[in-house]
């Protein structure tokens, strides 16, 4: 036997116990980091290169205030810009669905949106020739068409939320690689046909030249156009999706300090769990000490038992976790409300730092308190 | 013969640690539980509160709200002298055609921007929606850009005090008066006259028509003849239904107080048992004494469940009081049904309070339950030959 | 080194409870000669635990000296007093106390642990003290595998192991039949006629005590004998 095989054998005395602890930090640590997941995802919009290139143009009142088509010939004379569609939100629910259609559908012009979804892998040249000849056709994403099982050829009903019209487009190719593998893109010229063209678009998506070019390109767009009756907003897709978050207001407050909260009472009652599996142990501590262990050792004894089972939680709680998220299918399982579910290595530093902290605090009172005892007193207690 | 009710609550207080942060702990769960759910029972108590039973509103189908809806003007003309329409002393029938606009404005705070729902209104659909009272200064006049704001909207976005002015699209509204909606759906509107409205933003549509049938026969009349007519594609309900469907935003809201409530329970039942697990070992000898005096193994647990649950029961009542301090509270988020910053209140109801504390005695309970069977299951001399 | 390995001069202790102050032990003076097996004897609270906790390194005089091997108990700090005690000390005590995760073998082992001996060295010695109480073969057993006799005997064994010169039993046979305790008082007596340690038992029990070389009886705080 040595010291670290007779804290093991400590720890694992009361087997029951242990695993309790181990349990209910396993628990408080998998909600921390699902907290952190969902509220990452809530907060944070996906982030890459392309997201500062594209720029999202809207009506100045309002993203639901529709904009004047004839605008576009203005953008195109403006210098710095590779590419600019129209881009309406549809905003259909399909026919599959009963409530809640979590995929958008975007009213493009096809041939001058090539540019904006370069990324986009899996549809050959001939599909993509077939989308944009045809008006009533679409493109959608692979993660929709694996959800509903839909290939191309296959066709897509739509009842109009937002516009007083409905749809019916085939699937002329499925893309994936792109930073939101859901959405559906269609002909602006097949909603203005059946809307009997109001010469609206909702709003229009462009492509700056460079990253330098792109804060440059809003400025000459919003300038353009004040003082029009349509005064418009540009802003980066990146800047756009975080105009949403602020949109969430207090909730997210409130769920912020809700994850503080639920970890706190979670830490509570296991340290006070954890320390009385050691304070009872007083008696033993003190013939411990009276066979010549010194104050120091018996610190280390009882901070390795309350620090292992901590830590051997939190490889439970967000380990599995980890493992969770990266295993499941978040999107199906929430209704595409969710998207990607990652745990960043950060949120795992977190949940190690919180057992940590945690094995530290349940260790702590029963150190003070051996360290104040004498051996007699002790031996006195009972228990 | 049971224990006496004192030896529960007595060996609660013995071991006051551990009885303290199980009843915190038990006490935060029930606080999460109860605010996240107040705050969904705000939501839909806002929406509930809204309308008069005695309207109908009508809006294009399809639409999820009012204000994503669109009608022509001539579906307006069409409907207007159905005669199941009330009419008033001037012989006009009670029709409001209303006309919604989503505006995005700057918050108060400098933390950016949100949409505030306008709503063109006419007399018409002022005097249909009695709830909504003028809280200060005036209403705004027919054929001026001026614009009556909700109260509760002042306080969180900027320029919306009573004489200040604000600039959306290419024009200036001069804010004449705060609106109370008295708790309703009302209370995140701005309301603005419905020709002004029209024009300022361009719109040849209305969004929705309010109406008040002469009475019950003919409301259901006038929906079935509006629902039936295949030209007008139109939906119309009680005002009072179509409020009451309002709940997408509360739901995920329940959603997520149901799933932290679940798993924060787990924790707390694990760490019950832990506590009491340690306390029955410790009381290993006197449980043993109690049952040579006589008493037996269901009083045993009885008295040891009744523990367990009457701290649980603390914990509850203590969490249901934290939350309880944000009862009445005003908060606000974006409306997913709107698409609009929707102001509501917390709401404590009686029945989350006894939710909260039925949730917390049970937790409290399957937590004792399985130490409290190993105590009555202790042979009596094991228990006394134990030290 | 002096023939007495413990010099007690005018000792005294008093303990604060509450707002009285009690006596435990009264200007006391003793020796204890090297090899001794000493009986102190006394009804409750005549304080000869006190004694002997003062003795062991575990409680400090409030008056008086007390020195151990010519050492000046009182006067060493926390640390080298649990050092002194794990070099110098083994305690046998009424309840065992022995640590119940742990076998006969591991019990006795643990305070070699706090010394610079590897396995092989640690091995020789527990196989050494387990022999010497007779219970080499229970080595592999649990605490609560054995018979009350058996786990006092692994407790002398554990106060054996680190070689020390003094060996303190609190009412050793107090919870023993009396089979049991003649067993082991008789290992307790070995220890100081055959191995030479100094042996110093706190008991009330006449027919325990009989067992020692030296009795002395403590009455209220002071030597009556």
């Amino acid at each position: 036997m040595n010291l670290p095989s007779f804290i093991l054998k400590n720890a694992l005395r009361n087997k029951r116990r242990a695993l309790l602890s181990v349990l209910s930090v396993a628990m408080s640590l998998f909600l921390l980091v699902t907290l952190q997941v969902a509220l990452r995802e809530l907060t944070n919009p996906i982030n890459d290169e392309g997201s500062s290139l594209r720029i999202i143009v809207r009506n100045k009142v309002s993203l639901a205030q529709p904009l004047p088509a004839r605008q576009l010939q203005t953008i195109d004379r403006i210098p710095g810009i590779v590419a600019v569609t129209p881009f309406s939100f549809y905003g259909g629910l399909y026919k599959g669905d009963e409530k809640f259609t979590s995929f958008a559908q975007f009213a493009v012009d096809p041939q001058r949106s090539l540019p904006l979804i370069s990324d986009a892998k899996g549809v050959t040249k001939e599909q993509l020739e077939a989308w944009i000849a045809d008006r009533t056709s679409c493109i959608l994403g692979k993660m929709t068409a694996d959800r509903y099982g839909l290939k191309v050829g296959d066709r897509m009903q739509f009842t109009g939320q937002i516009y007083p019209c409905d749809l019916e487009l085939k699937i002329a190719g499925i893309y994936y690689g792109t930073a939101d593998d859901r959405n559906l893109m269609f002909h602006q010229k097949y909603l203005d046909e059946l809307l009997g063209n109001p010469g609206t678009v909702g709003t229009w998506w462009l492509l700056a030249a460079s990253i330098a070019e792109a804060p440059l390109v809003t400025d000459r767009i919003n300038k353009a156009f004040a003082n029009t009756s349509a005064e418009v907003r540009a802003e980066s897709e990146r800047a756009f999706v975080l105009g949403f978050v602020s949109m969430w207001a207090n909730i997210k407050t409130l769920i912020s300090g809700i994850s503080i909260v639920v970890v706190f009472a979670l830490i509570l009652v296991t340290v006070s769990t954890m320390s009385m599996a050691i304070r009872e142990r007083f008696r033993e501590l003190a013939i411990l000490k009276a066979i010549g262990f010194k104050r120091r050792e018996l610190f280390v004894l009882i901070l390795a038992e309350s620090f292992g089972l901590a830590m051997f939680g939190a490889l439970l709680g967000a380990g599995g976790a980890w493992a969770l998220f990266n295993n499941i299918n978040i999107q199906k399982m929430t209704n595409g409300m969710f998207l990607m579910f990652e745990v960043t290595p950060q949120m795992l530093g977190l949940a190690f730092a919180v057992a940590a902290l945690l094995g530290l605090l349940s260790a702590l009172l029963p150190m003070i308190n051996v360290a104040r005892t004498s051996v007699v007193q002790g031996l006195k207690t009972l228990d | 013969m049971a224990l006496p009710l004192n030896y529960s609550f007595r060996n609660a207080l013995v071991r006051w640690r551990s009885t303290i942060a199980t009843v915190l702990g038990i006490a935060l769960v029930v606080f999460v539980f109860v605010l996240l759910q107040s705050l969904a029972a705000g939501i839909e108590k806002s929406s509930s509160n809204t309308g008069d039973p005695r309207n109908i509103m009508v809006v294009r189908k399809g639409s999820t709200a009012e204000s994503a809806s669109l009608i022509s003007r001539q579906t307006l003309t069409e409907i207007r002298y159905f005669e199941e329409i009330a009419r008033n002393e001037n012989g006009e029938p009670i029709i409001s055609a209303d006309v919604l606009v989503l505006a995005s404005l700057p918050r108060r705070d400098n933390s950016g921007e949100a949409n505030v729902l306008l709503r063109g209104v006419t007399a018409r659909g002022m005097e249909l929606r009695p709830q909504v009272k003028l809280a200060a200064g005036r209403w705004f006049e027919a054929g001026k850009r001026e614009i009556v704001v909700s109260a509760k909207l002042a306080k969180r976005f900027a320029n919306f005090g009573i004489g200040q002015s604000f600039k959306t699209g290419s024009a200036t509204f001069t804010v004449v008066g705060w609106l109370d909606g008295g708790g309703s759906a009302f209370d995140s509107e701005c309301w603005l006259d419905a020709d002004e409205c029209r024009s300022t933003f361009e719109r040849d549509m209305y969004s929705s028509f309010l109406i008040r049938p002469t009475d019950e026969a003919a409301g259901e009349k006038l929906i079935t003849r509006i629902e039936a007519d295949r030209r007008f594609k139109l939906k119309a309900e009680k005002e009072v239904e179509y409020y009451r469907k309002q709940t997408m935003t509360a739901a995920p809201i329940k959603w997520l107080g149901g799933f932290l409530a679940v798993m924060m329970s787990v924790g707390a039942v694990f760490a019950a048992m832990n506590t009491m697990y340690a306390a029955v070992g410790a009381r290993t000898r006197e449980i043993g004494t109690l049952r040579v005096l006589g008493f037996r193994r269901r009083a045993v647990v009885a008295a040891l469940l009744l523990e367990g649950g009457l701290l649980a029961l603390v914990g509850g009542v203590l969490g249901c009081a934290i939350a309880f301090y944000w009862n009445g509270y005003t908060t606000a988020t974006m409306g997913m049904e709107t698409f609009s910053e929707i102001v509501f209140e917390f709401r404590v109801t009686p029945k989350l309070v006894l939710e909260g504390l039925a949730f917390a005695v049970i937790v409290g309970l399957i937590g004792t339950l399985f130490p409290a069977i190993r105590a009555a299951r202790l042979p009596v001399i094991s228990a006394l030959k134990s030290i | 080194m002096s023939a007495n390995i413990v010099t007690i001069r005018n000792l005294s202790k008093i303990y604060q409870q509450g707002d009285i102050n009690v006596t435990a032990l009264d200007n006391i003076s003793l020796d204890i000669a090297s090899g001794e097996f000493l009986a102190l004897m006394g009804p409750s609270g005549s304080g000869k635990s006190t004694l002997l906790h003062i003795i062991a390194g575990i409680d400090r005089p409030t008056n008086g000296e007390c020195r151990v091997q010519d050492i000046d108990v009182a006067k060493l700090n926390e640390s080298q007093l649990a050092d002194w005690r794990n070099q110098n000390v083994g305690f046998v005590f009424q309840t065992f106390n022995l640590i119940p995760v742990l076998t006969a073998y591991e019990n006795v082992e643990l305070p070699l642990l706090l010394t610079r001996m590897n396995r092989a060295e640690r091995r020789k010695q527990v196989e050494i003290a387990l022999e010497i109480v007779g219970l080499a073969d229970r080595a592999k057993h649990l605490p609560k595998q054995l018979s009350g006799g058996q786990e006092q005997r692994v407790a002398i064994a554990r106060a054996l192991v680190t070689d020390p010169a003094l060996v303190v039993a609190d009412e050793p046979t107090g919870n023993l039949d009396s089979h049991s305790a003649q067993e082991v008082l008789g290992v307790l007596r070995t220890l100081s006629r055959d191995a030479g340690k100094t042996v110093i038992m706190v008991t009330h029990d006449p027919k325990a005590a009989a067992f020692g070389s030296r009795q002395i009886h403590l009455e209220k705080g002071e030597l009556s004998k």
